[in-house]
């Protein structure tokens, strides 16, 4: 098994394995904290904490950033950061333990590698907005809302994969 | 019983340490799935791989189904979850824009941090631009903000929405999953491999 | 042999593992109904119900207020005028109709305190015990004959008569004590025990059990 993965990196374990793993963890999450998994919380919090250094003062008159600034306590305190550190870390290892470290930028070989990184900004701004917008991204919203069947987490669910398979036909070259 | 935290079973202190353990799980898990490629990403939406779907049903399927077996035997109380709240158009515009974003960025931020701990560019660049994007709507926010807070309906589930017992909307959930994931095979089968 | 039979079955791994989530799904759907709220059944409350313990009797709660007991809440039911004239010493006032208003869940939602329910009988305080006991609140006790027993039995006692057993006597005895000790001469009973009231404010800390709404989002 070390071989074939050493040989061919792109060795995933079994989407339904994955799955039933991550499943699993959700309940686990729910179970213990009584919230769900997210990811772009981090990088809110990080905006803000940004925002804050720069001018404490546009933050605390700002209508969005004024949510998230109370008093001493840094925005960076919140249990998302520190889940998502988490996240980078399990990353790590998962990445070393199959050998997929490594500096580089994965695309098309149709497209050149700055063409990748322009798209990969432009969608990262969209995806900052949207998830702005719907309070949550694919796993705070979507994967945990569906999770207690919110209905706000299956509206997201649907919007997301709905715009996504309408708008894949004008970035087809980026992917096949 | 659960969830423990909020029910002051487990104190305050432990948040911090689950919440790094979970995420540990979490970022293998992805890691795991291949979620660090966006290549592979982007497959659920030309047809070359389905792994996007399969993990993410699975993964709801799983989970909801767990959540309300424990609900029955008293180890869980769903009162004391959180649920995400309900934004009508917020939830669908928000959710367009992200789409788009997923198919010209192939990642969502869960995984782009994956991808960000093996070393890709691009999923640097893309977690640069998701601050961009953050910082765009809390600069903007006046423009926003009706859009943000309007046409709230609460904390709401399905079984509010649609007055059906929980159980059933589980079965159909798992049903549907189930046929995606038939389906998406026959599809795979159709459409011409993409290496990546 | 063998290695075949297991080469079939996992050729249908996939049929199998979809099966097993129907089933889990089904199964969801064919569990037998079941009252969410119920946190104590009919039964539970019956063998509660009957138990004598729930019961505290007036010599009891004398005692433990004069041993300066700091395990004993009072709770008094009555409404706000009814306890502003009269009251038990240390008691709050929580009327029955707001038992189980959030604010006092703090009070009787907690396992520090044996809690005495009382009203000016019986009755008021025993509907609230078996509506606290349904939520499983727990150390909760009825005082016997409400404050009116109180009245009867610790600030004014009847005197026992020659042919009563010794016992009577002493409780006859202690009955006075006690009711010296609350500073009675039965016709003064109320300013006394405004003074009374004044002098001994018990200062309980709210317990509110810890519990939050957990947040989220992304």
């Amino acid at each position: 098994m070390d071989k074939a993965s050493e040989n061919n990196k792109h060795v995933y374990w079994n989407p339904y394995f994955g799955g039933f793993l991550l499943g699993l963890l959700i309940i686990f999450t729910f179970y213990m904290t009584g919230r769900g998994l997210g990811a772009s919380g981090a990088m809110k919090s990080s905006v803000v904490t940004l925002v804050d250094k720069v001018s404490h003062e546009h933050t605390v008159n700002n209508g969005y950033y004024s949510k998230f600034v109370q008093g001493d306590e840094s925005p960076m305190n919140t249990w998302l950061v520190f889940e998502s550190l988490g996240v980078l870390a399990g990353a790590f290892i998962s990445g070393s333990l199959s050998g997929r470290i490594g500096f580089r930028v994965q695309h098309s070989p149709k497209i050149t590698s700055r063409r990748r990184l322009v798209f990969a900004l432009t969608g990262g701004v969209l995806f900052g907005l949207g998830a702005q917008i719907a309070r949550g991204c694919t796993s705070g919203a979507a994967l945990s809302g569906m999770a207690v069947l919110s209905t706000g987490g299956f509206i997201t669910m649907l919007a997301i994969f709905g715009t996504a398979y309408l708008f894949a036909y004008f970035f087809r070259k980026n992917w096949i | 019983m659960g969830p423990l935290i909020p029910n002051g079973i487990l104190t305050d202190e432990w948040n911090i340490i689950i919440a790094v353990l979970i995420g540990l799980a979490f970022g293998f898990i992805l890691e795991a799935s291949g979620f660090s490629s966006s290549r592979k990403l982007a497959g659920v939406f030309y047809g070359y791989d389905f792994a996007v779907l399969k993990v993410f049903f699975t993964a709801a399927v799983v989970s909801v189904i767990g959540l309300y077996y424990m609900d029955y035997l008293g180890w869980i109380e769903m009162g004391m979850l959180y649920v995400h709240p309900t934004y009508v158009w917020a939830a669908i515009i928000g959710g367009a824009i992200m789409g788009v974003g997923f198919v010209a960025g192939g990642f969502c931020p869960g995984t782009s941090l994956c991808a960000v701990a093996i070393g890709k560019l691009d999923a640097w660049i893309y977690v640069f631009g998701i601050m961009i994007g953050v910082f765009v709507f809390s600069e903007a926010y006046n423009v926003f903000e009706g859009l943000y807070n309007g046409s709230f309906l609460g904390n709401i589930t399905l079984v509010d929405s649609f007055d059906i017992p929980a159980s059933w909307i589980i079965f159909g959930v798992t049903v549907i999953a189930l046929a995606a994931f038939f389906v998406s095979d026959i599809v795979r089968k159709r459409i011409k491999k993409v290496f990546y | 042999m063998i290695n075949r039979k297991l080469a079939k079955i996992l050729a249908n791994r996939y049929v199998i593992l979809a099966s097993l989530l129907f089933i889990a799904a089904l199964g969801l759907l064919v569990l037998p109904g079941y009252k969410k709220n119920e946190r104590v059944t009919a039964e539970d409350l019956l063998a509660q119900v009957v138990n004598p313990e729930r019961y505290m009797t007036s010599d009891e709660l004398a005692e433990k207020i004069i041993a300066k007991d700091p395990s004993i809440l009072l709770i008094d039911l009555r409404s706000e005028n009814e306890y502003n004239e009269y009251t038990m010493p240390g008691a709050f006032n929580i009327p029955l109709d707001q038992i189980l208003d959030p604010e006092s869940e703090g009070y009787l939602n907690q396992d520090q305190y044996d809690i005495v329910l009382f009203s000016n009988q019986n009755l008021t305080a025993d509907q609230a015990w078996i509506l606290l006991t349904r939520k499983g609140y727990k150390n909760l006790h009825v005082l016997d004959g409400g404050i009116n027993g109180w009245y009867n039995t610790i600030l004014n006692p009847l005197k026992p008569t020659e042919n009563m057993p010794k016992e009577a006597f002493d409780r006859y005895d202690f009955r006075l004590a006690a009711a010296m000790y609350f500073g009675v001469g039965g016709e003064t009973l109320q300013d006394k025990d405004a003074e009374e009231e004044g002098s001994r404010k018990l200062v309980v800390p709210v317990m509110k059990k810890k519990k939050r709404k957990p947040e989220g989002g992304c």
